[in-house]
């Protein structure tokens, strides 16, 4: 898929998939997904160059999703949509929870950046700790420290009783 | 939401994506093969068929030698103005487009996907294709669509996905995939209708 990474037009049509499943994984939405994927390669055009690779895209997305999340608009279409769409694949859980549009958008509240990189790519991307450190260029204890506080988020919201199902 | 166990430490959706792509990767071909939760994971990327929207890539814009051109070229550009007005030709009339009443103007548009590549400029086919039908139309109206295709050299037509009423909108996706066979072009239409119009817009696709 490297060869892709010269042309923004292949690079879209070898990575584009790939990116609108990763999108609809958090935003529970294929069209919404698609819309956010295209959005970023007409952005990323004019100043594309071979660096662009699966692993940057990735984390492109997961910043234009996060930006999906915080809009209030968007956030409130989402969640009334999320319980028509069919239940997520689930393999690592938060505090037993699969991580969902809903729990996304309260802990976006309450999390920066940063925190929220590592929430995506552990429970909804499904990396290793060694996998995300090295995707997100921090140290494995960097990624462990901010585990701890989406935790310490996580326990927060269901002491209020705020985490959506 | 429910969770899928994994029998050890679960293979990432990147890698995951990495190797469907035809990454060689023993590891996760091992760890797919004796665990239900990733190779699951795995059968959802590879049985997924995604419809991108074109992607336009603008032409490279020169720098400031412009200036110099710019006389001559308005010049020629309204030489060319003139000429398209005086010597206009008829609208070409494209099949792919069929107008409506009640509708508008509804395009058809076609998606390929050969071996995990998904392309929408495609209207060549080989065995294993599968193809998807994706309409375009103002949005805020639905229509009905049915599906033939026609093998142009018998002119046999099979109707390959269920007819779907279709809510209008860019490149709205008709529910289902199909595959063409055969060493002749088929000709796969759109039957568009609404309360009191219908038509049809058509592309040929053409074996390789």
């Amino acid at each position: 898929m490297d060869a892709a990474s010269n042309d923004p037009q292949a690079a879209y049509r070898a990575y584009g998939p790939a990116l609108v499943r990763k999108a609809e994984r958090i935003l529970r939405s294929r069209e919404d997904a698609s819309d956010v994927v295209h959005a970023l390669f007409v952005d990323l055009i004019p100043t594309w160059t071979s660096a662009v690779d699966l692993p940057y895209l990735y984390r492109a997305i997961t910043n234009r999703c996060l930006n999906v999340v915080r809009d209030r608009g968007t956030r409130a279409r989402l969640l009334a949509r999320d319980g028509a769409a069919a239940a997520p694949v689930g393999r690592v859980t938060l505090e037993d929870e699969v991580v969902g549009i809903g729990l996304l958008a309260a802990l976006a509240d309450r999390l920066d950046d940063a925190h929220m990189q590592v929430l995506i790519g552990r429970f909804v991307d499904d990396m290793t700790q060694e996998e995300l450190a090295e995707h997100l260029g921090v140290s494995r204890k960097t990624i462990g420290k901010r585990l701890d506080r989406i935790r310490e988020a996580v326990i927060e919201l269901r002491g209020g009783g705020e985490v959506a199902s | 939401m429910s969770a899928l166990a994994c029998t050890g430490e679960p293979v990432s959706w990147l890698r995951l994506e990495r190797f469907a792509a035809g990454a060689k990767d023993a590891a996760i071909a091992e760890h797919v093969a004796a665990c239900a939760a990733c190779r699951a994971c795995l059968d959802e990327i590879t049985g997924d068929l995604v419809a991108l929207p074109p992607l336009a890539v603008p032409a490279s814009t020169p720098a400031r030698r412009w200036i110099g051109w710019l006389a001559p070229a308005l010049a020629v550009a309204a030489a060319a103005a003139i000429a398209i007005v005086v010597l206009r030709p008829e609208p070409e009339t494209r099949e792919d487009i069929a107008y409506v009443k009640g509708v508008g103007e509804v395009v058809l548009g076609v998606v390929r996907e050969r071996g995990g590549v998904v392309r929408d400029d495609a209207l060549t086919f080989a065995p294993g294709d599968r193809w998807k039908i994706v309409i375009t139309c103002p949005p805020g109206a639905s229509t009905r669509v049915e599906v033939g295709v026609t093998d142009e050299h018998s002119g046999r037509v099979d109707h390959p996905l269920a007819p779907a009423t279709l809510t209008c909108g860019n490149r709205m996706v008709l529910p289902g995939a199909f595959t063409l066979t055969g060493d002749y072009p088929s000709r796969v239409c759109v039957r568009v209708s609404s309360v009191d119009d219908a038509a049809s817009a058509c592309l040929t696709i053409t074996p390789e």
